[in-house]
């Protein structure tokens, strides 16, 4: 029973961090190495905002998410834009590098060291007891609940929203899109900013249930598989790949060796990309153009 | 060139990649409420033309390196896609004409038009229904699955629902069956009637286009080659010749080709 509740805690991890690697790769076809910094800073503008904004916990995470979303169309505006109609192997290059700077501005500022945001903002973190005798922590389970919501939103937004379909269709063809009126540089920023800010309530969320630190980057890194799994341009993708590959993990954690964790996302990878190179639920032809 | 016109195109120069000159210095003027015809052989300049008019985005690697394209007294040579489409220009492509993955009604939720309260919207969906039932019939199938007419309805509906004022078309029936094509045609004519809409149509096929048209151009290697009423032009031996294909000679010679091959003759006596 503790072993499902943990695959589930952190296939909802992953499943929280890759939809922000779906969203930016669906419409613009790049492949955003940075998402896992970008989480991380997401944690860390936590911290900025509970000391600067206000000590109330819901103000401060409010504050964090809506400084994300900003700092994602931001990035698209002042990076990205530039990188629009360049090959994509620049573009993806371009957010390696944005990954390094992040990773070298978090230790300028906040320094190497691990930091509890849920001390600064008083919270405490209370153990659940599950019927079956299992347990969870309060923010393991404010993740699951947070993927769900995000989950539904985005399905319910792409599926009904005027500029859900624009995106969609932004990704299907930009040239169509932008004949049609749509404006490809607001696509494009508002999938960063929304990329950013749910990759960022998975930071933050990690970072109350278990502080925080460049280590958390890893965590990003290994939700890549988990999308990739799932074929990188598909919602449904990421969950089930998310589910997949914190299975794995878990089960290998449990079974064999803990320090083998790292890796089994992505022989998961690894494995897949053998099978089916478009992944679970990814078109076919989307991969030719990576 | 009066106060009715609506678009002028003058000395159009567009340069690919910095290096290949597709256009060399068009010039053509749209009047309000007509159609227009474009007319020219594979590779004349034509598409390179109205994706001019209507914009580049970057992956074109495309520009206007000389002349101008004026809409309603306004330059909007070089500016992107979509503000030339809000201000009421809206295209027909040639290729990649829909959205392959969202349904027909998608395919119509997604442009931005120009005038856009939401009851207008809605009345123009209305409209590309009233105009094409048979995208009614098929509301949720997705373009990817359409057949080539369909495509061409949908493209032509999709181009409808951003409000135009001007409507370019290229090459409405390419790869369309002769009776597919001439209904497509009647529809035209039926929405320049009932919406007050310009057409500026690009075809290869010059009796069809002429058929409908006010006016025509055409085009070779990048330049107006001749001009004229379309009733006038489709009785010109030398459209009648070459782009009819009503040969008087045996073998078929490029347009230009067949003015030197007069001159000459006409010189030589
Ligand atoms: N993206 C491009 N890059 C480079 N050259 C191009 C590009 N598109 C068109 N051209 C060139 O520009 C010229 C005009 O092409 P254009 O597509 O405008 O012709 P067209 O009259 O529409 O022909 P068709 O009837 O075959 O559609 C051609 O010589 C073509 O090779
Ligand atoms: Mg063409």
């Amino acid at each position: 029973m503790q072993l499902i509740v943990n695959i589930l805690v952190l296939a909802a991890i992953y499943a929280l961090i890759s939809c922000g690697y779906v969203l930016v790769y669906r419409v613009s076809r790049v492949l955003n190495l940075a998402h896992g910094e970008l989480m991380m800073l997401g944690g860390y503008m936590l911290i900025v905002t509970a000391a600067t904004i206000s000590s109330n916990p819901i103000a401060a995470i409010a504050g964090a998410l809506v400084l994300s979303l900003m700092v994602g169309g931001l990035v698209y505006v002042f990076l990205m834009r530039k990188m629009t109609g360049e090959m994509v192997l620049a573009a993806v290059l371009a957010t390696v590098a944005l990954g390094i700077l992040l990773r070298g501005l978090v230790i300028l500022f906040w320094s190497a060291q691990i930091q509890y945001p849920a001390q600064t903002l008083a919270l405490s973190n209370p153990t659940l007891n599950l019927p079956g005798g299992a347990s969870i922590s309060f923010y393991s389970a404010m993740l699951i609940v947070a993927t769900v919501v995000v989950y539904s939103t985005l399905f319910a937004f792409l599926r009904f929203g005027s500029w859900g379909i624009r995106m969609r269709a932004a990704g299907q063809s930009p040239l169509l899109a932008a004949q049609r009126g749509i404006n490809l540089h607001g696509v494009y920023a508002l999938a960063w900013g929304l990329s950013t800010l749910t990759g960022s309530l998975a930071g933050i969320l990690i970072a109350l249930d278990s502080g925080l630190s460049q280590t958390i980057v890893m965590i990003g890194l290994k939700a890549f598989p988990a999308a990739l799994v799932g074929g990188l341009d598909s919602l449904v993708g990421a969950l089930a790949g998310s589910l997949i590959v914190a299975a794995a993990e878990v089960l290998m954690i449990h079974y064999v060796d803990p320090l083998l964790a790292d890796v089994v996302p992505f022989l998961v990878l690894i494995g897949m990309l053998v099978v089916r190179p478009w992944g679970l639920f990814g078109t076919r032809e989307a991969l030719d153009r990576v | 060139m009066n106060s009715d016109t609506m678009l002028t195109v003058d000395k159009l120069e567009v340069v690919y990649k910095r290096a290949i000159t597709a256009v060399q210095g068009i010039s053509l003027s749209v009047a309000r409420g007509q159609i227009v015809a474009v007319i020219g052989t594979n590779g004349a300049g034509k598409s390179t033309t109205l994706r001019a008019i209507s914009g580049f985005i970057g992956i074109d690697d495309a520009r206007v390196t000389d002349g101008s394209v004026t809409f309603k007294g306004q330059r909007i040579d070089n500016r992107p896609p979509h503000t030339i489409a809000r201000l009421g220009i809206a295209l027909v492509p040639e290729r990649e004409k829909v959205f392959p993955n969202l349904s027909i009604a998608e395919n119509l939720a997604a442009p931005v038009a120009a005038r856009a309260s939401r009851s207008e919207r809605r009345r123009r969906e209305e409209l590309v229904y009233h105009f094409f039932p048979r995208l009614a019939e098929l509301r949720a199938r997705i373009g990817g699955l359409l057949s080539g007419g369909e495509r061409q309805m949908l493209a032509i509906g999709s181009a409808l629902v951003c409000h135009p004022e001007l409507l370019l078309i290229d090459e409405l029936s390419l790869g369309l069956a002769p009776v597919v094509v001439e209904g497509l045609m009647e529809r035209l004519v039926q929405i320049r009637r009932e919406l007050d809409i310009t057409i500026l149509l690009v075809e290869q096929s010059a009796s069809v286009a002429l058929a409908i048209s006010d006016y025509g151009y055409v085009l070779e290697n990048g330049r107006v080659v001749l001009d004229g009423d379309a009733a006038r032009l489709k009785d010109h031996p030398e459209i009648k010749e070459f782009y009819l294909g009503q040969a008087r000679a045996g073998d078929r010679r490029s347009y230009a080709e067949i003015k030197q091959y007069r001159r000459s003759r006409r010189w030589y006596g």
